[in-house]
């Protein structure tokens, strides 16, 4: 219990560094909202009316202040690029992702333990090899590059699949699924290949134990003592490991959103990006940055729940 | 395994000084006017004896373009991931061997920063100050220096707690010589695989970001901005996505390589 | 102990031959071995780092497969039950496998890891039983149940749900051992079983492996490197070098007449316990083909007059953290009320098991941790109240040698650098004089002068430990720490580094904080001892009261638990009992009452209240 409190005292201390760091990062920025409303071309006293009526003359501090105190009490702000409330417009967003995020995370993870654990256990074999081969290849393959390969193969040459899109699971689900199969494998493939070598060093590291050499003493069989024996002690690091890997992968999704037109939060981060629309900006990097944060925190509970020796007391 | 360890070294090698011979070599071999050249009569040709590997839709030849973006890309890597040493290496190393307060401090901050995917964060570097040349290298650089400065922490950390420390400690060798003497050349194995891994990932990062629009911009020869010209064509022309991804590939694959080679060779953990 | 009637041999192991795979063509682990184990014989296969003593054990399981070697040629016989004899390396791995845990058991070194973290002791404990018996789960508790009362482990029941990190280091090899004895094996293997345990919990283990096979009427093959546990334990004893048999025979054959110039060097090398009895100095190990060594000196604190380094109820403390925000809840009392004094050219061991806190008294005296309370006077100087520049000025005067000596070294940086760093700080040689002055500490401790261009890594651990001598006595100390210096050589290595260190003594008047768990080589290298129980002296005096006339019961108890070297003394008890050590953590605010020590003799304290 005593974890858990001090645990989320960490956590509300680390959100407030973010809310810090994301509002630094967009006020480091010459011109200002108002010029972004107005056009740059506009007229310089109506331009200070706008910004005395925003409030960007006051100090940073009352700035930061006013602006937290919207986050928290859920006024976040219109989008100057979409004239909307922002907090409704990335509700839906995040949504929409989460079915990227899992299914991406569903796929790497199905191939990517078994590709591990085999290569492990036929460490400095054929097998390994290829299983490092591959992974190597997986790992240097830009993901935006693997989709446009999926578009030429799916889309272009195929047929089978759309190229660009999204549809709301709630109306459609098997169609939500066929729009977000294609970004979700772009991604997977990366991660796939990162967790493939994260699980093969795992279990090599779990392999060389004495506790395996006691199992194999003890006469169990060599698929007892692989799969049953080591794996387990592999999970709780491959877990973490792929928690971690969520921050990657909420970067990599604004490039694949943004490369299929899949409406996401990546690529509404993008769209908020380009066009400098900064309260939108401001809004969605502190939600990745949270939910990044949040994710692992998951995951380390989970860990804990899991292994025995950190169980929580 | 070292036959295949030794197989990943020549390839890896290989690879990474083909591209370094590019990059350097490019301006040599090739009119820059080539690569920016544009032929409307030669718009989107296939590969053939006159273009190598064919032209873009403005005509010009792909593989000049893909030379001078070895260029543009190593050197951009090449200096964010200098510049994420230069911040991250003290940093980390104060941290680390400090520790205490400061380090408590540096390392709440730099957590919170690495909540941020170093990706958007680059992003959103490049977005704010506008996105060209000098400003894609600084958004990798400051990007990549909270992941650095965690690498480079730990490492100290575990190297304070060896016994020649403690032994050095006890020899009276003072805080600036410990960090130069047994501090620093400890820690460099870790640091020269994290810095090649880095490059690779500075690689993508460039890529990714002019690919965007947020990076290098247009006419200069970027392989992700060649990939995003590329889009609009791709039923005609497969060929000028295939060519700078291929590049990519071959170069992020070299330096992934050459850093597992390096960390399996001096990565003290794994030795 | 033998029938003497012929008997067939239960394990008959005929030229074996294992290779591993190298860099350049394979390394050869183990050539031309041979020797048999009778059934309910105790056969110890004794030899130092890579002698090959392992991969014959793993050889025999053919586990020596997983680990990349290979049985190239030669016989392994093993007969089953009562029936005819089969090739173990010929056998097909599938039918190896039911061979495995049933007929042939095996304990490992190491019983912090030996269990699978994520099972319950009851799940690791019955797999065995349900795999080669079919046991319904029932059955296979209680049975369990039965194996942890015969390894003498209280509260079977509770242990079979509890996980491996809520046992000690002594309880988990017990249940290694209840695993190993599930199936009633005919043979046990034991690799290096006691090595990782305080002497006290070796001597339970020891004790334990003795009655089972008595009991059960087991055959042991025990592989060690300690020759006074083979002294205690073996019936036959098979001597390994280089992965070669140098010659095997009966216990007291090869302790008393050995044949083999090898096992006569390595029976020189060990300290004997009790063969100091009746000696007023320390005395070098007189090792065939050496020197002979100098004598040494009779303690002198009597000649100066005033102790070169004088503690006085030196306390250290480590927090524990934890609740809400991270306060500190309980103390673990590492260090508690420690005194005592050490003379000039006097050696002063302190001994005591894992956790007593002997390393980090010898820490808190150089400030390497930061002592909670108390004195430290060294040489006139109080070390304690000095500011970073006197304690770095005061370092001069006492160096340290630590345990690792793969460790202590920096890797990155040439011998001659290294040792000369202190000089270097301290500003004591320039120039020529450097170079004379580290000529000179490498010709002393006995090492090559062209070691000074190379790296630590090129070095034996052995040289390294010589390495870190010669740079501990580069700045001319008083006081040397040698903290478990010799614990991690091998035993001719460790009696040629002893007696190294026991010259420099005689040559230069140096005093010795001897920090070690191992009694036999403090009984040979100390003047004075004191013995450390829970961050606290229980006894001080000279050697010849600690280990002629000791009064406390703990320091008893260590001095029972030490095997000696010599099969004609065996004092291996098999109804020592399992005893749980006391925890060093405290809660915040505790105070322990001073220690009140009675003088039983001349300078021979003993701890009067617990």
């Amino acid at each position: 219990m005593a974890y858990l409190v001090n645990r989320l005292m960490s956590v509300a201390l680390t959100l407030f560094l973010i809310s810090i760091v994301t509002f630094g990062i967009t006020n480091i920025l010459p011109g200002d909202v108002a010029m972004m409303i107005m056009g740059t071309q506009s007229n310089p006293e109506a331009l200070e009316g706008l910004r005395q009526s925003l409030g960007l003359n006051d100090p940073l501090l009352v700035q930061y202040g006013r602006w937290i105190g919207g986050m928290l009490s859920g006024n976040w702000g219109e989008s100057l690029l979409f004239n909307e409330p922002i907090a409704p417009l990335i509700a839906q967003k995040v949504l929409a992702s989460g079915l990227i995020v899992v299914m991406t995370m569903m796929m790497a993870l199905a191939f990517a333990i078994p590709l591990g654990v085999w290569a492990a256990r036929h460490r400095d074999r054929w097998q390994d090899t290829t299983s490092s081969t591959v992974a190597l290849l997986g790992l240097s393959m830009p993901d935006f590059f693997i989709g446009i390969m999926l578009i030429l193969l799916f889309a272009a040459g195929l047929g089978w699949l759309p190229s660009s899109g999204f549809v709301d699971p709630a109306e459609d689900f098997l169609g939500a699924v066929r729009h977000a199969f294609m970004p979700s494998l772009a991604l997977a493939l990366g991660l796939m290949a990162h967790l493939t070598r994260m699980t093969r060093s795992a279990m090599m590291g779990i392999l060389n134990q004495e506790f395996i050499r006691v199992a194999r003493a003890k006469g169990l069989p060599e698929r007892t003592v692989v799969w049953g024996y080591a794996l387990p002690n592999a999970i709780g690091p491959v877990m973490t490991v792929a928690g971690l890997q969520i921050g990657y992968l909420f970067g990599s999704i604004i490039v694949i959103e943004s490369l299929f037109s899949y409406t996401g939060m990546g690529w509404l981060t993008y769209q908020a990006l380009l066009n400098r629309d900064i309260p939108l900006i401001q809004s969605t990097i502190f939600v990745i940055a949270a939910v990044v944060m949040l994710v692992n925190l998951a995951v380390d509970l989970l860990y804990r729940v899991i292994d025995p020796r950190i169980r929580l007391g | 395994m070292r036959k295949f360890l030794s197989a990943k070294a020549l390839i890896g090698l290989a690879l990474v000084l083909t591209v370094v011979a590019v990059a350097i070599l490019a301006p040599f071999f090739i009119a820059p006017e080539r690569a920016t050249q544009m032929v409307m009569s030669a718009r989107l040709q296939p590969p053939s004896l006159a273009y190598p590997l064919g032209t873009d839709q403005l005509g010009r030849d792909l593989l000049a373009r893909v030379m001078l973006g070895a260029q543009t890309s190593l050197m951009i890597a090449v200096l964010a991931v200098g510049m994420s040493i230069v911040l991250g290496l003290p940093l980390g190393i104060i941290s680390g061997y400090f520790g205490g307060r400061i380090d408590n401090v540096l390392m709440r901050i730099i957590d919170a920063l690495l909540s941020f995917p170093a990706l958007l964060l680059a992003l959103t570097i490049s977005a704010v100050l506008g996105p060209n040349l000098q400003n894609t290298i600084i958004a990798i650089g400051i990007a990549f220096t909270p992941f650095l400065a965690r690498i480079v922490r730990g490492e100290a950390l575990r190297v304070v707690q060896m016994p020649y420390v403690e032994a050095a400690r006890a020899a009276g060798t003072r805080d600036v010589q410990m960090i130069l003497r047994h501090i620093l050349p400890n820690i460099m194995p870790a640091l020269i695989v994290q810095a090649t891994i880095s490059l690779a990932f500075a690689v993508l990062a460039e890529a990714a970001l002019s690919f965007l629009g947020l990076g290098t911009q247009p006419p200069m020869a970027s392989w992700g901005l060649m990939i995003q010209a590329s889009r609009q064509f791709l039923d005609l022309a497969p060929w000028t996505a295939l060519v700078p991804g291929a590049a990519l590939a071959i170069t992020i694959l070299g330096l992934n390589l050459l850093g597992d080679v390096l960390r399996d060779v001096l990565d003290p953990r794994v030795r | 102990m033998l029938d003497q009637t012929p008997q067939q041999p239960l394990v008959s192991i005929e030229n074996l031959r294992v290779e591993f795979d190298g860099e350049s063509g394979p390394i050869v682990g183990v050539k031309d071995v041979s020797f048999t184990v009778n059934p309910g014989e105790t056969v110890c296969v004794v030899g130092e780092s890579g002698s090959g003593k392992s991969v014959t054990s793993l050889s025999l399981l053919r586990l020596v497969e997983f680990g990349g070697g290979r049985i190239v040629s030669g016989r392994l016989w093993f007969r089953p039950g009562e029936g005819e004899a089969i090739d173990l390396a010929q056998m097909p791995a599938e039918k190896m496998i039911d061979l495995r845990g049933d007929r042939i058991g095996m304990i490992f070194q190491e019983p912090m890891t030996a269990l699978n973290p994520v099972f319950t002791i009851g799940r690791q404990l019955t797999d065995g039983l349900r795999r080669h018996r079919g046991l319904p789960a029932s059955e296979a508790d209680a049975r369990a149940i039965e194996l942890l009362r015969e390894v003498r482990l209280p509260e079977p029941e509770r242990r079979l749900r509890q996980y491996p990190h809520e046992l000690s280091g002594g309880m988990r090899q017990r249940v290694v051992i209840a695993m190993a004895m599930a199936c009633r094996p005919q043979l046990l293997i034991a690799d290096e079983p006691t090595t990782a345990l305080d002497v006290t919990i070796q001597a339970e283990i020891l004790g334990l492996i003795k009655r089972l096979k008595r009991e059960f009427g087991m055959a042991v093959l025990f592989i060690t490197h300690d020759m006074a546990v083979v002294a205690q334990l073996a019936d036959r004893v098979v001597v390994m070098r280089h992965g070669e048999k140098v010659e095997d025979g009966p216990v007291e054959r090869i302790f008393a007449d050995p044949q083999a110039d090898y096992t006569k060097a390595l029976l020189a090398s060990v300290p004997k316990l009790g063969e100091m009895r009746g000696k007023l100095a320390p005395e070098p190990l007189r090792i065939p083909g050496a020197p002979e060594p100098a004598a040494q000196k009779p303690a002198s604190r009597s000649e100066t007059g005033r102790a070169v380094l004088s503690v006085k109820g030196l306390t250290t403390r480590f927090p524990v953290k934890g609740g809400l925000l991270r306060r500190v809840v309980a103390n673990v009392h590492a260090v508690e009320n420690v005194s005592f004094e050490l003379g000039h050219g006097e050696t002063l061991a302190l001994v005591g098991e894992s956790g007593c806190g002997k390393s980090t008294t010898a820490r808190s005296i150089l400030r390497l941790v930061e002592p909670t309370s108390g004195d430290v006077v060294m040489d006139g100087q109080d070390i304690l109240g000095l500011d970073a520049g006197g304690l770095r000025r005061a370092r001069r005067n006492m160096q340290m040698v630590f345990q690792d000596p793969f460790a202590s070294l920096n890797p990155f940086m040439r011998l001659r650098k290294q040792v000369a760093e202190p000089i270097l700080n301290f500003d004591l040689a320039r120039g020529s004089e450097l170079d004379d002055r580290i000529a000179f500490l490498f010709d002393r401790v006995g090492l090559p002068r062209d070691f000074m261009r190379r790296f630590p890594h090129e070095l034996s651990g052995g040289q390294r430990q010589r390495v870190a001598i010669a740079r501990a006595l580069s700045v001319n100390p008083k006081l040397i720490i040698a903290d478990e210096a010799v614990s991690a050589l091998d035993v001719s290595v460790q009696a040629q580094v002893l007696n190294l260190l026991m010259e420099l003594q005689a040559e230069f008047g140096l005093s010795y904080l001897f920090i070690s768990h191992d009694m036999a080589v403090v009984e040979r290298v100390s003047h004075r001892v004191g013995v450390m129980y829970l961050g606290r002296i229980v006894e001080i005096g000279s050697r010849a009261d600690i280990f002629e006339d000791p009064r406390h019961s703990y320091t008893r108890a260590l001095l029972a638990g030490v095997p000696i070297a010599d099969p004609t003394k065996r004092t291996l008890k098999e109804s020592i009992e399992f005893k749980p050590l006391p925890s060093p953590v405290f809660p915040v605010g505790e105070a322990r009452p001073a220690p009140v020590y009675e003088e039983v003799a001349p300078g021979h304290f003993v701890l009067g209240n617990e």
